[in-house]
C-alpha cells in the first residue's frame, strides 16, 4: 500500500441485534498501529460481540470495517485470520483433547502430500517449540495435552494459537479474569511485549487497573453504544468508572466530550 | 507496511519483563520435557500419565483376562480352531465399528447402521439373484447405496443441528420400512462364485475378508493418526464451538464423517452377505448395537473427541470372546445379552469415572 492509512483497523456504524435485544448500535471504533486499546464496560455493554464481529465470529447487521484503511468483509473466522486478526475468546476455545501443537495449528495445518491431506508433524512441533520459546512462556513441551494445564499455562497456549499466523491485531477477551495475580502480572507483560513487536491490541477487560497499567488508550461501551476514547495517561480511574458508569450524556466532563467528537 | 514477524527480534530483552520471566520460572520451570517432575500438579500429571497409560491398554488387558478366563472353564477355548473361528467370525463387525468410531470420534452417533445393512444386503443381493447382474457391478451399486445413506444422515445431522441420536433413530425405521418394502420380506440366497471370493478368496494367504479389516484399521488408524481431516475431526468431536471459532467447516467434517461411516457399513454388509450365503431384511439390525458397545468398551467415548483403532478392536474381540467363551460354558444366549448391557454399563462409568479424575486433577 502506497499512502499508510492512519488506523489499522477501523469500525464504522456497526449495529448487531440478537432476536429482540440491540446488542450493539452504531457504533465506531479506530485503533491505531501498534497500540494497546483497553475495551471496557458493564456487563452486557456490548464489548464481546463488538470484539466478535471483528474476529468473524458474528456477522454485524450493518456497519462497515476498515483493514490498513481499506474496507474488508469478515464473515468468518478464517477471513479474520487471512487478514492478521486473532482473537483469544474468554473461555480459550481450546480443545482439551489435543495437545499443544494441535491446539495451536488445527484450522491451519501444515501439511504434504498431495493435495495437502497429510499433517506434517515434525513441522508443526517444531514451530509450535519456537513459539514457545520466542513468547517465553511456560507450556512445557507441544506435546503435554492442554486438559491437564493451569489457567495461566492455558492462556499461554490460546495466546500462541492466536499470534502464530503473522497476528497484526490481536483481540484478548478477559485474559486476567481467571488467573492470580502473579500469573496476570505475567500476562500484562507477555501483552505488552507484544505490542512492542508491532502487534496492535485490543484488550477487553473488567479490571481497569489493568488497562490504566498497560493500554494507550481506553474505549468504552454502554448500552450497546460507544461512550467515549480516552487516553490513558489523562485520565484517572475515576474518570473511566464512571464513564462505564455514567456514560456520556451525564458523567463525561467537557474535555471528554470534545475528544469524542474529534474521533467522530 | 508493518507485518510484524514473531520469529524476529528476541534477543534484546528489556530488564523487566526478564525480571517477569524469573518470577515466572521460579513458579513454572521452562522446558517442560526435561522438568515435568517440577511442574505444579506433578501428581496430577503422573497420574494422568498413568490412566491414560492405562486408558490405552485397559481393553486389551480385559481381552487377555478374559481369554485367560475362558481357557480354564472350556478347554476348547484356546484351540487355534476357536480362535480362528472368533476373528473369521467378526471381520464385518469390525469394519462397522471402524466406520462408526468416525462418526462417534467426531461427536456423533449413528444408531442407523445396522439398518442401513439391511437395506444394502437386500439392494445387493437381489441385483445379483434377481436381476442377474455381474458381481462388480452389484457391489458397486451396493457400496454407493450405502455411501448415500450415511450422506443422507449426514446432511441431516448437520442440517438441523439436532441430536444425532434422534435423527438417525429416525432415519434407521425409514431404512428399515425400505428394505422390507423392496424384498418383500423374502429371502434371497446363492450367489455367484465370484461373490464368494470375500469369504473363500486369500491374499497373503489370508481369508480375503480377514485381509480387508485388516487393511480398513490400517487406514482409519492412519487416517486418525496421519491426516489432516483426522485432526479436525477429532478436534470437532473435543469442541464443537472452538472447533468453529478456529475457522473448520464443521458441517463438511459431520457429513463426511457419516458418509464414511457409511461406506464401511456398505463394505461390512458385502462380507455379512457372503459369509451368511443368505440375505433377508431381518439380517442387519443389531449390528448397530455390537459395534457401539465394542466402540465404548474400547475407549471410543460417546460424547466424542477420543478413541483409538487399535483399542476399537480391542473391544470388538472383548465382546466376541465373551460370546463365544460364554457359549463353550455352556451359557445361553439370553445369558448374554444381560452380561453385554451390564459390559456396556461398566465402559460408560469407567469412561465418566476417568474423566472426572481428569477435571479434578486440575
Amino acid at each position: 500500500m502506497s499512502a499508510r492509512a492512519e488506523y489499522i483497523v477501523e469500525m464504522k456504524g456497526i449495529s448487531k441485534r440478537f432476536g429482540g435485544v440491540q446488542a450493539l448500535k452504531n457504533v465506531d471504533l479506530e485503533l491505531r498501529y501498534g497500540e494497546i486499546m483497553g475495551i471496557v464496560g458493564d456487563n452486557g455493554a456490548g464489548k464481546s460481540t463488538l470484539m466478535k464481529i471483528l474476529a468473524g465470529a458474528y456477522v454485524a447487521d450493518e456497519g462497515k470495517i476498515y483493514v490498513d484503511g481499506r474496507e474488508v468483509h469478515i464473515r468468518n473466522p478464517l477471513d479474520a485470520a487471512r487478514l492478521g486478526i486473532g482473537m483469544i475468546y474468554q473461555d480459550l476455545a481450546l480443545f482439551n483433547n489435543l495437545d499443544v501443537a494441535r491446539n495451536i495449528f488445527v484450522g491451519r495445518e501444515y501439511t504434504r502430500g498431495p493435495f495437502g491431506i497429510l499433517l506434517d508433524k515434525k513441522r508443526m512441533y517444531r514451530r509450535a517449540e519456537e513459539l514457545i520459546r520466542e513468547l517465553r512462556v511456560d507450556i512445557g513441551s507441544p506435546q503435554f495435552n492442554v486438559a491437564m494445564m493451569s489457567g495461566g499455562q492455558r492462556q499461554m497456549v490460546a495466546c500462541a494459537r492466536a499470534v502464530a499466523f503473522q497476528t497484526r491485531i490481536l483481540i484478548m477477551d478477559e485474559p486476567t479474569a481467571a488467573l492470580g495475580v502473579r500469573e496476570a502480572s505475567r500476562l500484562l507483560s507477555l501483552i505488552r511485549d507484544l505490542r512492542d513487536r508491532g502487534i496492535s491490541i485490543l484488550l477487553i477487560t473488567q479490571r481497569i487497573p489493568d488497562v490504566l497499567a498497560i493500554a494507550d488508550r481506553v474505549f468504552v461501551l454502554k448500552g450497546g453504544q460507544r461512550q467515549d476514547v480516552m487516553e490513558v495517561s489523562k485520565v484517572t480511574l475515576d474518570d473511566v468508572v464512571t464513564m462505564i458508569v455514567k456514560g456520556k450524556e451525564r458523567g463525561g466532563n467537557g474535555d471528554a466530550q470534545v475528544e469524542y467528537k474529534s474521533f467522530g | 507496511m508493518a507485518t510484524p514477524r514473531l520469529s524476529t527480534n528476541l534477543s534484546d530483552e528489556d530488564p523487566e519483563s526478564t525480571g517477569q520471566e524469573v518470577a515466572w520460572t521460579a513458579a513454572v520451570p521452562l522446558r517442560g520435557r526435561a522438568t515435568v517432575a517440577g511442574t505444579p500438579g506433578t501428581g496430577g500429571r503422573l497420574l494422568s500419565t498413568v490412566l491414560n497409560g492405562l486408558k490405552k491398554y485397559t481393553t486389551l488387558l480385559v481381552l487377555l483376562i478374559l481369554m485367560a478366563l475362558f481357557s480354564f472353564v472350556s478347554p476348547y477355548f484356546l484351540t487355534s480352531r476357536n480362535l480362528i473361528n472368533i476373528v473369521l467370525q467378526n471381520t464385518y463387525f469390525i469394519i462397522v465399528a471402524v466406520g462408526l468410531s468416525f462418526v462417534m470420534i467426531g461427536g456423533g452417533i449413528d444408531l442407523s447402521v445396522g439398518y442401513q445393512m439391511s437395506l444394502v444386503g437386500v439392494v445387493t443381493a437381489m441385483m445379483m439373484v434377481v436381476y442377474q447382474l455381474p458381481v462388480w457391478l452389484a457391489v458397486g451399486i451396493g457400496l454407493l447405496l450405502g455411501t448415500t445413506l450415511g450422506l443422507i444422515n449426514g446432511l441431516i445431522v448437520a442440517q438441523i443441528r439436532t441430536f444425532p441420536l434422534i435423527v438417525t433413530l429416525a432415519t434407521s425405521t425409514i431404512f428399515q420400512g425400505i428394505s422390507y418394502l423392496i424384498s418383500q420380506a423374502k429371502t434371497y440366497r446363492n450367489y455367484p462364485a465370484e461373490f464368494l471370493f470375500i469369504v473363500n478368496g486369500r491374499v497373503l494367504g489370508l481369508p480375503f475378508d480377514v485381509f480387508l479389516a485388516l487393511v480398513i484399521v490400517i487406514c482409519a488408524h492412519f487416517i486418525y493418526s496421519e491426516t489432516r481431516f483426522g485432526l479436525r475431526l477429532i478436534a470437532l468431536g473435543g469442541n464443537e464451538e472452538a472447533a468453529r471459532l478456529v475457522g473448520l467447516n464443521t458441517r463438511f467434517i459431520k457429513i463426511s464423517a457419516y458418509t464414511l461411516c457409511g461406506f464401511l457399513v456398505a463394505i461390512a454388509t458385502m462380507v455379512m452377505l457372503a459369509k451368511a450365503n443368505t440375505m433377508n431384511s431381518s439380517f442387519g439390525p443389531g449390528t448397530e448395537f455390537v459395534a457401539l458397545t465394542a466402540a465404548i468398551v474400547g475407549g471410543v467415548s460417546f460424547v466424542g473427541g477420543e478413541g483409538s483403532i487399535p483399542a476399537l478392536v480391542a473391544g470388538v474381540f472383548v465382546l466376541a470372546v465373551l460370546g463365544n467363551g460364554m457359549q463353550l460354558a455352556g451359557w445361553g444366549t439370553y445369558a448374554q445379552y444381560i452380561v453385554r448391557g451390564i459390559i456396556l454399563l461398566g465402559a460408560v462409568v469407567f469412561d465418566e469415572y476417568q474423566k472426572k479424575t481428569r477435571r479434578a486433577l486440575r
